[in-house]
């Protein structure tokens, strides 16, 4: 099914579908733009080519409730919060799309999977957006994206001449698009070829690299890598990738709720136990499991290197030490670019 | 890049260079380029070939004096670059007994003040190709052509309203100092915050917070964060929880930014770290200002002999709160 | 549905405590109908304290006992403290269980040595009422047991009486130091071990107890001639979730919560030494 509307119509659109739930969509922030729930009069922003953080975000939310607690004398109630209403995603770019398919790996895939992450991920649409112009730190190409197309989403949608274009590809977008009624039209005879897209070309080369890296946890490499290193954490939790969590309790003795919220393997907190051994003690160790996390530990899991440049780690590292600084200190370079 | 910065790297080079291969000190902290040429990362220099890589250009804005902190526990003697705000924050370090004056050499680097890239794309109403600099000027070249810009309109949010771009502190100056600058906008948002009323201003920064990550990216650049243990990490008591609910929000940011009163150097490193531009200065500056007119003008990190205003105690100190 | 999260704590009752240590007590916690739910030794259970929170521990009664679950917990932080703080006929979350647990078919048919420190034997402990309920199903059973002082012992009199009256058990209890009230064996663990001079043939050893401990423990072993096959332990490790999820406990692509706790030394040393 194929419809189209035009771009000044999206408001339009937008207060037909978050009428029957959130409608998360690029929304200018003041300076930055990010994914969240659209309410009348918040500015979508389709132009950008990715937001600050990624759109994992309506997956594995930064912090979600699961469950209440009420204590008094010697009683507790653990009561579970029901979080999965049908959700929107409009604007999903290829990049992120893919990485919440490596989310699913870790969250479905892998027993016991994860009913939270499953009601969420079931009851979300997604929308797909094609990418125009990539900024200087996409380099999504590098792992066989096409930014022109996202295969996992529901709808997906090009930007053409003032138009949005929008193709359902299954049941789900379709009954989405059927939600819009007459807010679209036909489009069946729009050609919905989105031109090809090419995104930044660091010479990489990362044939065999997750193989490479299972000896080399004691390699040198890592006693230099680290050392700019600040442990802010920012590259995990811009990246879509990421998906480590911490578990925690909001409330008083009385009442409250116990929520899982975003962690990183960048802070020394995250393995500190009780009792004061920490086994990764330092940022060289903590920053040698997010690069080998990503590069061998989940490849050999999952058999595909847990990137897929979306850059955000390049754009928003305050020091500049991203994930191709890491691969092309690890040797996953090619040799002409040496 | 620019002939520019050529000539200035290779000077810095020869300077730093002569200390580092004769071992007057065992490692030089500088930057060197990234994937790009508007894009520069710390170096940890120790050798003539890490030298090769030194950048100095307009795009070295990473504080380095922080990384003091980590490399003096493995270096008898470290060099460093410093800008203006990087000699103030290695003057906080040396007030909070973090670092030892003689264990470090700074190579003071007067601060033309460091650009933006985003503001050059703005500018240049596209993805710049490179740019050449001259008296004051910058021209972007772009795909269809060179557009010309004022620098001062291209700079960083952290260098506009930087009054001392010249190191309050150093062995050697590498270029001539650039003066005290005149600023007139750096109270500005604050005044204006000032200007509303209670719940306006806590509606700003409820909205303002709200999409704040609490990575602590903020803290970690920062060169007045340097406590061992942070009070967000401390287990017991649980001063700071994780949950996204305002009141921890603003538990973080008011205590971070109390925290820094009269310590916060107004480099700009948090709010230039933070992935979600939230407009932290403005909280740092509300305090710089407090300081300014409750104790006298007071710089943190200008000079490491005067006391931060709230750790001395005057008895015609005024009693802010008893009088309003 | 949300039963399903595996997030999701059930709801348990403190039996009784007791004061093992100045610092270790052991919990008697049943679920709403009896026991929360069926495992296997060296495996590992969620307890929650609201609003403190969860933490991770091993369980110590053995799964022949049906009528509930036991802990003994070292107070050690936050969680631990407010588990020390409850009184019985608290009630507390509890979820589980999580881990591989002990290699039971690898042991069958063979002896057994247990090497504890400390807090160490509580984990072991499961494994040893497993052991004595299945005893036809082992050989020889040899258990080594020691703390800083014997006051440190845990299950002092389970260990002395019910243990040592075991069919084909030795009990060996030593301590770190001299004290008064105790006439038994003085001196460290490992080296207890190298003084009694197990033999290798046919035995599996399991050890565990503060890593310090097991690092000596492993050596006395290794020149004992026992192969890294024979040889298990636990790892310790901050956890969250103890499902493979929450991303903090790894060893390179090894989650100790799901994969472990219980490794032999043959498959630690295939794993990045980051414990
Ligand atoms: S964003 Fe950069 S500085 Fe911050 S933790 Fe990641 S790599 Fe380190
Ligand atoms: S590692 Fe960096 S480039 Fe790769 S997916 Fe994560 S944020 Fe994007
Ligand atoms: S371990 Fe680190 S790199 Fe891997 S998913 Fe977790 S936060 Fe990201
Ligand atoms: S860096 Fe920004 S997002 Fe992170 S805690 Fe600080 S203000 Fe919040
Ligand atoms: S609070 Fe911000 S501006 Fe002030 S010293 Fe710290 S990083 Fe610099
Ligand atoms: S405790 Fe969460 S992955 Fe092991």
């Amino acid at each position: 099914m194929k419809k189209v509307i035009a771009r000044e119509k999206l408001p339009e659109l937008w207060k037909s579908l978050a009428a029957k739930g959130p409608l998360f969509l690029p929304i200018q922030e003041g300076p930055v733009v990010l994914f969240q729930p659209w309410s009348e009069g918040a500015e979508a922003n389709l132009d950008a080519v990715n937001t600050a953080v990624s759109a994992k975000d309506v997956f594995l939310p930064r912090e979600e409730t699961y469950l209440q607690y009420r204590c008094s004398g010697n009683q507790l109630e653990l009561i579970p919060v029901e979080n999965a209403e049908p959700v929107i995603a409009f604007g999903v770019h290829p990049c992120d799309l893919k990485a919440v398919e490596m989310l699913d790996k870790v969250y479905l895939d892998q027993e016991p999977s994860d009913e939270l992450y499953r009601q969420r991920r079931e009851k979300t649409t997604v929308v797909g957006l094609s990418c125009r112009e990539p900024d200087p730190f996409c380099f999504c190409n590098e792992f066989g994206i096409n930014p022109a197309d996202a295969p996992g989403a529901d709808v997906m949608a090009h930007l053409k001449n003032g138009l949005v274009l929008l193709e359902a590809r299954t049941d789900k977008g379709k009954a989405l698009l059927d939600q819009a009624g007459d807010l679209l039209q036909d489009g069946s005879d729009e050609k919905f070829e989105a031109a090809e897209v090419k995104t930044a070309d660091f010479g990489l080369n990362l044939e065999g690299l997750p193989e490479n890296l299972k000896e080399r946890f004691e390699d040198p490499v890592w006693d230099e890598l680290y050392k700019s290193c600040l442990g802010c954490g920012v590259c995990t939790y811009v990246c879509p990738t990421c998906y480590c969590f911490d578990v925690e309790d909001f409330g008083h003795e009385g009442e409250g709720q116990r929520f899982r919220c975003w962690d990183s393997c960048m802070y020394g907190h995250f393995t500190d136990m009780a009792g004061g051994h920490n086994p990764r003690a330092g940022r060289k160790e903590r920053v040698r499991q997010r690069f080998m996390h990503k590069l061998q530990y989940y490849p050999e899991t999952f058999n595909e290197i847990a990137c897929v440049g979306c850059g955000r780690c390049l754009r928003s590292c305050p020091v500049n030490l991203d994930i191709v600084q890491a691969i092309k200190a690890l040797g996953g370079e090619t040799v002409e670019q040496r | 890049m620019a002939e520019r910065n050529v000539e200035s790297v290779n000077k810095v080079r020869e300077a730093v260079s002569q200390d580092l291969l004769g071992g007057r000190i065992d490692l030089l902290l500088g930057w060197e380029k990234g994937h790009y040429w508007w894009q520069s990362r710390p170096l940890f220099a120790r050798s003539e070939a890490d030298l090769e890589k030194l950048a100095w250009d307009s795009f070295c804005a990473v504080n380095l004096s922080r990384y003091l902190l980590e490399e003096l526990k493995d270096h008898d003697k470290v060099g460093v670059l410093v800008k203006g705000c990087d000699a103030r924050a290695f003057n906080r370090l040396l007030q909070d007994n973090m670092v030892r004056r003689e264990q470090v050499i700074l190579y003071g680097l007067p601060c033309p003040g460091m650009l933006d890239y985003n503001r050059l794309v703005e500018k240049a109403g596209g993805a710049p190709l490179e740019i050449t600099e001259e008296n004051g000027r910058v021209i972007i070249k772009v795909g269809s052509g060179e557009q010309e810009a004022q620098r001062d309109d291209l700079l960083l949010d952290k260098c506009k309203d930087c009054r001392y771009p010249d190191p309050a502190v150093y062995d050697q100056l590498l270029f001539s100092p650039q003066g005290e600058k005149e600023v007139t906008e750096r109270f500005k948002t604050v005044e204006e915050l000032e200007e509303m009323s209670a719940e306006e201003r806590f509606g700003y920064w409820e909205k303002e917070l709200s999409r704040c990550l609490r990575c602590y990216a903020c803290r970690q650049a920062c060169p007045f964060c340097s406590c061992r243990e942070c009070f967000v990490e401390q287990e017991n008591p649980r001063w700071q929880g994780r949950a996204y609910q305002p009141s921890e929000n603003f538990m973080f940011h008011l205590v971070r930014a109390y925290h820094g009163t009269g310590r916060c150097i107004d480099c700009g490193e948090c709010e230039r770290s933070c992935p979600v531009d939230i407009p932290l200065q403005e909280l740092n500056r509300k305090l710089i200002k407090d300081i300014n007119e409750l104790y006298g003008d007071y710089e943190a990190g200008l000079d490491p002999e005067q006391e931060p205003p709230l750790l001395t105690y005057r008895p015609d100190d005024p009693a802010a709160f008893s009088e309003k | 549905m949300s039963s399903a999260n595996v997030l999701m704590p059930q709801q348990a009752t403190i039996l009784d405590i007791t004061e093992e240590t100045p610092d270790i007590k052991t919990l008697r916690v049943v679920g709403k109908e009896g026991m929360p739910f069926d495992f296997m030794p060296g495996q590992c259970a969620m307890l929650s304290v609201p609003p403190v929170g969860e933490a991770i521990f091993s369980i110590t009664s053995s799964p022949t006992c049906r009528e509930c679950l036991e802990f003994s917990i070292k107070d050690v932080g936050n969680v631990s403290g407010a588990l020390h703080g409850l009184q019985p006929g608290q009630q507390i979350g509890i979820r589980g269980p999580y881990g591989n647990g002990f290699p039971i078919e690898k042991m069958k048919g063979k002896d057994i040595l247990f090497i504890g420190g400390g807090i160490g034997l509580a984990p072991l402990r499961s494994l040893i009422g497993y052991c004595f309920a299945h005893r036809e199903e082992f050989g020889h059973i040899d258990i080594v047991y020691g703390a800083r002082s014997p006051a440190d012992l845990i299950r002092k009199s389970e260990v002395r009486e019910s243990w040592a009256a075991e069919p084909d058990t030795s009990v060996y209890l030593t301590v770190d130091a001299e004290f008064p009230d105790w006439n038994g064996h003085v001196g460290f663990v490992p080296n207890y071990v190298s003084e009694l001079a197990f033999k290798p043939e046919g035995r599996i050893a399991l050890t565990c107890g503060p890593p310090i401990m097991i690092k000596f423990v492993l050596q006395a072993l290794d020149k004992l001639q026992f192969s890294p096959e024979q040889v298990i332990t636990t790892l310790e490790m901050r956890m969250k979730c103890g499902v493979g999820k929450c991303g903090r406990c790894n060893l390179g692509s090894v989650y100790v919560c799901k994969d472990g706790p219980v490794f032999s030394l043959d498959e630690l040393n295939a794993l990045p030494s980051e414990y």
